[in-house]
């Protein structure tokens, strides 16, 4: 069951007053419990597309939905409410926030839901133990590797219970050690708990472990890829 | 739930940068400090320049014949002064009531003459109303025992070189209207902090000066002191529909003063506004400064669904902690100070003259009333949190897609 869809987005920026078509018509539709990698050169839309779905970039033309909602026909501060309970973030630099623990960090999303703080607290120790640190409740980030850090970024964007996660770069700061590490956890929570990852990566690490394969090239979808497990390509899969 | 995580995230952030916070912070202190003190200083200033006005020689209210202030002459004295003298005594806001004999003369050493104001007085009555006996400097109080004595101020003394037992004549009306003098003996000499008081002011005994007025029981003066001098005004207008005497109230005695006092709150408030522009381009400054190194922050907690308004609150709120932490400190710091000093004074004896040409003593006490550290509290409150508003609407203004990719 598709959970998004992307019809004909476009996607015009105007820098120093020359226009820039970032993306030029992408279509895509992402289904529930997909482990989905966009890939493409560096300036194909990547990031832009992410954007656009996470409600962060407002598309020129086209529209996004999630669950039949019109995401963009939302008005702002509905929009912003429809991201803080129907999406998680990873962001390349972790972006957690550094004068609170780990705990705190993921509890903070709850929080800002209005969630009582019993379960904030439940639920956020649930999601350190998810990721496997469960013994760095108390610490801080500065107090925590990058790949720990990036696991509570994952933890924190899951404690909403989110539709679908969005992860921009998510290895791109980390060691090989962690990204293992990371992708694996990744995996699990998609197989164990469905969760719905899509990530927008140059990284062949991540290429090679996810089950299906957007690669953009100038704006535009340039082949949509999907494997049964990994490095094993299906053989109907569509190129555009 | 929602509100508290901003509470707290706010308060943590404040602390992110301890050594920038600090300096903000004591920023703060010193500014309400300095602010706060230097105003209780001021208002110190003027109050003793009111109150040693009032109580050497203007008094909260004055009761004279309807015509005496036009033209000071002895032929208008005050009717039946003694059943107005108990009936004033009676009021409930009354504190101390004295008649006086009051006349303008021309006081005569053996060196030279000078224009001097006479007032007749009863020294047990008077010395509750005026203070000057505190500050007898040579000699003796007006003497009971001595023939005609004389209280003079030492700038007087100075001028017509005189000390204690020289002789002085004074040359005036009596109330007939006849030219008439009277020689007096100098028993004391009082330095009050108002130079120009002790210039030309005397003090003898009413009885003395009555006989040589011509008439038993003279009295053009009756000076009252009230139970709060800033009641005055409301004092005289319920006085005055009793009788159809002249009542003056300290102000209408001496404009100046009540100028004075009615400036001394807009000035002291002028003053602290202007400490607390400073202290706002201060927060400003480190607000823009927390919010632009937080760009990445800011946008990534847009990004996950945290509104404007939170953002807008959470950097009001750490702005306002940054107060919160500063101006009660500076608060009391300042009011420990101006406890401490009002007990031992500043001493500037070393501008003494200067001082009390203008009618200041050379001791200063600062003193401040409670509420005026609550106003001040709230300025600087109200001051930084406009400095706030700024940075906040910074914030505010990020674009989460730019913000997080900021470096």
């Amino acid at each position: 069951m598709s959970i998004i869809k992307v019809r004909d987005i476009k996607k015009v920026y105007n820098k120093d007053q020359v226009p820039v078509h970032a993306l030029n018509g992408v279509d895509l539709d992402i289904n529930e419990g997909e482990f989905t990698a966009i890939v493409g050169p560096s300036g194909s839309g990547k990031t832009t597309l992410l954007n656009v779905i996470g409600g962060l970039d407002e598309p020129t033309e086209g529209k996004v939905y999630i669950h039949d909602t019109d995401m963009f026909s939302l008005k702002e501060r509905e929009l912003i409410d429809f991201r803080l309970h129907h999406i998680g973030f990873v962001f390349q630099a972790y972006n957690l926030i550094p004068v609170l623990t780990a705990k705190e960090n993921i509890a903070f999303i709850l929080q800002m839901q209005g969630r009582p703080q019993k379960e904030c607290n439940q639920r956020s120790m649930e999601l350190l133990k998810m990721v496997g640190l469960e013994d760095k409740i108390d610490k801080r980030p500065s107090e925590l590797s990058g790949g720990q850090q990036q696991r509570v970024a994952v933890a924190r964007a899951l404690s909403s219970k989110p539709d679908f996660v969005l992860a921009d770069e998510p290895t791109a700061n980390l060691d090989s050690a962690s990204t293992a590490n990371l992708l694996d956890m990744m995996l699990r929570l998609n197989e164990e708990e469905n969760i719905t990852f899509i990530f927008s990566t140059h990284d062949q690490r991540v290429v090679d472990r996810a089950r299906r394969i957007v690669t953009l090239v100038d704006g535009r979808v340039d082949s949509d890829e999907e494997r049964i497990s990994n490095n094993e390509q299906v053989p109907n899969s569509r190129k555009n | 739930m929602k509100f508290w995580s901003i509470l707290k995230l706010s308060w943590k952030n404040v602390w992110r940068n301890p050594t920038r916070s600090g300096v903000v912070i004591l920023a703060v202190v010193l500014g309400t400090w300095a602010g706060i003190f230097s105003t209780g200083l001021m208002n110190g200033l003027s109050m003793q320049y009111i109150t040693n006005q009032l109580e050497t020689s203007v008094s909260h209210l004055q009761i004279h014949h309807p015509k005496y202030s036009e033209e000071y002459l002895p032929k208008y004295y005050l009717p039946n002064p003694d059943s107005l003298v108990k009936e004033l005594t009676s009021y409930d806001f009354t504190q101390s009531v004295t008649a006086r004999s009051v006349i303008q003369g021309l006081a005569t050493s053996a060196t030279n003459t000078f224009g001097v104001t006479v007032k007749g007085i009863d020294t047990e009555t008077d010395s509750t109303v005026s203070n000057v006996h505190t500050y007898l400097a040579e000699g003796e109080y007006l003497s009971q025992s001595a023939r005609n004595p004389v209280l003079i101020g030492d700038d007087l003394a100075k001028r017509l070189k005189l000390e204690v037992r020289s002789r002085l004549v004074i040359n005036f009306q009596d109330v007939e209207g006849n030219i008439t003098a009277g020689a007096f003996r100098v028993t004391g000499i009082f330095d009050t902090p108002n130079s120009a008081f002790d210039e030309s002011t005397v003090f003898v005994n009413r009885e003395d000066l009555n006989r040589l007025l011509g008439r038993k029981n003279t009295v053009h003066e009756i000076a009252i002191m009230v139970d709060n001098f800033k009641n005055a005004d409301q004092y005289r207008d319920s006085l005055a529909h009793a009788t159809n005497l002249e009542i003056r109230s300290w102000g209408d005695v001496s404009p100046s003063l009540r100028y004075t006092d009615s400036n001394v709150d807009f000035m002291l408030y002028i003053f602290m506004t202007i400490i607390a522009i400073a202290l706002v381009f201060g927060i400003i400054n480190t607000m823009l400064m927390a919010v632009l190194e937080r760009t990445q922050e800011l946008g990534m907690l847009m990004a996950i669904g945290v509104n404007r308004i939170r953002t807008f609150s959470m950097v009001m709120l750490e702005t306002f902690f940054l107060t919160m932490v500063g101006v009660p400190v500076g608060m009391l710091l300042s009011w420990l100070t101006i406890l401490w000093v009002g007990e031992v004074g500043i001493d500037l004896s070393a501008f003494a003259q200067g001082l009390e040409e203008y009618g200041m003593s050379t001791m200063i006490y600062p003193e401040l009333p409670e509420g005026y550290f609550i106003n001040i509290g709230l300025l600087m409150v109200v001051a930084t949190l406009l400095a706030a508003i700024y940075p906040a609407i910074k914030a505010l203004r990020l674009n989460p897609v730019q913000a997080i990719r900021k470096v």
